[in-house]
């Protein structure tokens, strides 16, 4: 009996896994005008029809089923097939498909330092010259996501591997409209209104910020999204790049000052909800929780556009929760400086359809798709901004356009051992009470070390 | 003597109590973690466990209803209704407020004065009546800031969401195809390995067991690019019969050297006899050997079948990770979200995905017992 069942589960489970993915639908039908549907009707005579073409990312649950809203156009425009496939360990899972040669033939990075690394090993494919003459002018700044994207190959010559598509903005302040109404709070312009409010909160009895650095084997990356922000708001961007770069050392006085600006928040007992000591052993998904207690744990959380996943249930981002820009220095005359970040795709095993699926990211209308939803910026110019139907993100998308500058995520672009190593632990011994300079210092010794 | 028996009496009871407090000691978490799974999100983020049983003194805000709900009564317009309308938690509320700066400010009946001429008041049953001289607007509800007693609160949907999961079915038919040729062929290859080592002569025995041996220090991790490139090259990367390979692979060593010295402790005396009568070794190996070694193999099956039951990190990367490979460990994870933050999914998809693994324990538990000694005791 016992054999009779275990045989035919497997019978069964076979059975299931050699019919074809499920049909995915259109969002929106055919035709309909609020999208732009240049070049849509071109992709069916690229002779695609019944390839399958597979893509690898990170995106999973909510995400996912956007990003397949997007692949639905695809399939409907070309008749080819795509199977998207997520995981949660995309970095490691990603380097050992290459490595043993079964790759995807696209691959969705979240940050350009692993591409980086798989180019060098040779593993990526040049997107080519066109590509790149399309980047630099339809998307804004357009010269920047082809720097972002270019990367040296295994023989030390630079192509385009990485086309970028949905952007992240992270110089934002969540806040509850509500708790600034009842106590009589406005939302401050300068980051000398942002050091007086905070004050005025600690004065009125109050905790302004809520800061939580944990994340597992990844403790300490949202401070280095703090000192990356600060750095941008205390240095013109050429130190900024510098400083990614390596051209200026890690433990650089303007590096120390940036980190000690985060710091003034950060170690600041008064300041951070349970103490500036805590604030290492705090989840970075528990510490927004602390805006909607009652009363307030605190009043302010500094933290990138996805962070509303991580509300309590039944809090609605617009009303029940809102967010402003981080704001810069008022005397420093930086203009407004906004950090952020990215995910590129690249070609990971060559396709006719990997190509067609490249080509078919730059059509307005694989943008509009998913802006129609929610959560998606683009630095596309040829896109129609009336479909965002989500106010909130139609109003990070004009943060992201009122920038005089747009920086990527810094630690992203730094070499894995700092980028997520030992900035990341430095901000977590920062935390606990080590000097600002000491622990450049030593982020500096392992810069110099591990990589040159 | 007497003092001896007393001192062995308190002797026993300095055991047992320490039995009994290793015990508690190791299943608390298992008991966190299973009252956590009943709990919803903000339970968990708000307080620990071990306050789950308890009625909870509980600050926290719920909103009136809407201003479309207002009614005009004598000139002054009045919303009126339960705070625990639409609310999954009861009990009793012992203060309330209307501005997060005061959340405690009046007793239950009090009437709360607000801005614009309106007032508030709420009894602790939770009936509330909000009245103002100009007709309410907006488009959400006011807050209401609330202390309650809580009673005690558990809820089944952390185990819904899971059990409802999409294509959760699919994974656990999926984890069963992995698992149970994964578990069936290391043992089939394992015994006759063991039977060959331990009863057959031929050069470099003692070398291949030492090899074997070896072998079972070296990390799996180690392998994982080498032998998937392997796959890849032979055509069954990714593929079902890629993965009963690398589970029967990584599960050899440990199988050989545990089946090994189980058949090499077997008496001499009953497989001399058996060659004397003229018995081949396979005949040997089929008749005496197997039916005098279940305890051994049904310990080994166990090991093997909880740890390709509960394997992520080899079926991820020896498996694709589409709708129709995922294994159940994979759709788990996913259930985590893309950040990982809903702990409350992980504590209910722990009871979930262990059902299989304790029936199939208890199932064998007789042979583990005995097979646990495999090896270390003469004649089994």
């Amino acid at each position: 009996m016992k054999h009779l069942i275990v045989s035919g589960a497997l019978a069964l489970s076979l059975s299931i896994s050699s019919t074809s993915a499920m049909e995915r639908e259109l969002i929106m039908p055919m035709g309909d005008e609020r999208l732009n549907w240049d070049g849509f009707e071109e992709m069916a005579d690229l002779g695609l029809q019944d390839e399958v073409l597979t893509i690898f990312g990170p995106w999973l649950g909510s995400d996912n089923n956007l990003f397949e809203s997007v692949i639905a156009y695809f399939e409907a425009a070309t008749g080819a097939k795509v199977e998207y496939s997520g995981s949660d360990s995309f970095e490691q899972q990603v380097a050992i498909d290459l490595e043993a040669g079964s790759p995807a033939n696209i691959a969705v990075f979240p940050q350009p330092g692993l591409a980086k690394n798989l180019a060098a090993k040779g593993h990526l494919l040049p997107l080519g010259q066109d590509t790149e003459d399309w980047i630099k002018s339809n998307y804004a700044a357009g010269q920047s996501w082809v720097d972002l994207g270019t990367f040296p190959d295994e023989g030390g010559q630079s192509h385009l591997f990485g086309f970028f598509y949905k952007v992240d903005v992270k110089s934002l302040v969540w806040y509850v409209p509500e708790n600034f109404e009842d106590a009589g709070y406005e939302v401050p312009e300068t980051m000398e209104d942002l050091i007086a409010l905070s004050d005025q909160i600690v004065a009125d009895g109050g905790t302004p910020w809520c800061i939580g650095l944990g994340s597992g084997g990844a403790t300490g990356w949202p401070a280095t999204d703090w000192v990356e922000d600060m750095m941008l708001r205390t240095q013109p961007p050429d130190v900024y790049d510098q400083w990614v770069a390596h051209d200026i050392p890690f433990n650089d006085p303007r590096v120390v000052a940036a980190i000690e600006a985060y710091g003034v928040f950060s170690r600041n007992d008064d300041y951070v909800s349970g103490g500036g000591g805590a604030v290492a052993t705090i989840d970075f998904r528990d510490s927004p929780k602390g805006l909607f207690d009652s009363p307030p744990q605190c009043y302010m959380h500094r933290q990138a556009s996805f962070i509303p996943t991580f509300f309590p249930d039944g809090v609605e981002v617009g009303v029940d929760a809102d967010f402003f820009y981080f704001p810069a220095f008022a005397e420093e005359d930086l203009g407004r400086p906004v950090l952020g970040g990215g995910t590129l795709f690249a070609i990971t095993s060559d396709s006719p359809a990997a190509r067609a699926f490249i080509d078919f990211l730059k059509l307005p209308l694989a943008n509009e798709v998913w802006m129609a939803q929610t959560g998606f910026l683009t630095p596309h110019l040829g896109v129609n901004s009336e479909v965002y139907t989500d106010p909130t993100v139609r109003a990070m998308n004009n943060i992201l356009l009122n920038a005089t500058t747009f920086r990527f995520d810094g630690s992203d672009l730094m070499p894995g051992a700092i980028g997520t190593g030992a900035f990341w632990t430095g901000m977590v011994d920062y935390s606990g009470g080590q000097s600002a300079s000491d622990v450049a210092t030593a982020i500096e010794e392992v810069w110099k070390t591990s990589v040159n | 003597m007497e003092n001896m028996a007393g001192t062995r009496a308190r002797l026993v009871w300095v055991v047992n109590l320490s039995a009994v407090a290793l015990v508690l000691l190791w299943i608390i978490p298992t008991i966190g973690l299973l009252v956590s799974s009943f709990r919803d999100r903000d339970q968990i983020a708000s307080s620990g466990w071990w306050n789950a049983l308890f009625p909870a003194e509980q600050s926290t805000f719920i909103r009136s209803a809407l201003p479309e709900t207002q009614i005009e009564e004598d000139g002054v317009f009045v919303i009126s209704g339960n705070l625990f309308e639409g609310q999954e938690s009861q009990g009793e509320f012992v203060a309330f407020g209307v501005n997060s700066r005061n959340p405690n400010a009046f007793e239950p009946g009090d009437e709360a004065p607000m801005s614009k001429g309106r007032t508030l008041t709420l009894l602790p049953n939770g009936d509330y009546r909000l009245t103002s001289p100009e007709p309410h607007v907006g488009s959400r509800g006011v807050r209401i800031f609330v202390t309650l007693i809580e009673p005690a609160r558990f809820t089944l949907d952390n185990y819904k969401q899971v059990i409802f999961a999409e294509g959760i079915g699919q994974s656990f038919l999926n984890t069963f195809a992995v698992t149970i040729p994964a578990t069936i062929i290391p043992i089939l290859v394992a015994a006759f390995a063991a039977y060959a080592l331990a009863w057959m002569q031929f050069p470099g025995r003692a070398i291949l067991i030492a090899v074997v041996v070896g072998l079972l220090v070296v990390p799996l991790q180690l392998a994982l690019i080498p032998l998937l490139r392997f796959h890849n090259n032979i055509g069954i990367g990714k593929e079902y019969i890629g993965i009963w390979m690398a589970h029967t692979g990584f599960g050899l060593p440990l199988a050989v050297y545990l089946l090994r010295n189980y058949i090499a402790g077997l008496p001499r005396e009953i497989i001399e006899s058996a060659r004397v009568d003229g018995a081949t070794d396979f005949e040997i190996f089929r008749r005496i050997v197997l039916p005098l070694s279940y305890p051994a193999l049904a310990s080994f099956a166990i090991f093997q079948f909880l740890w390709v039951w509960n394997d992520l990190l080899v079926a991820t990367i020896f498996l694709g990770n589409n709708e129709q490979q995922l294994v159940m460990t994979g759709r788990l994870r996913e259930l985590l979200g893309s950040r990982g933050g809903d702990w409350e999914i992980l504590a209910s998809s722990a009871f979930v995905s262990i059902i299989v693994p304790i029936l199939v324990f208890f199932a064998m538990q007789k042979f583990l017992v005995r097979g646990l000694l495999a090896g270390s005791v003469k004649g089994g």
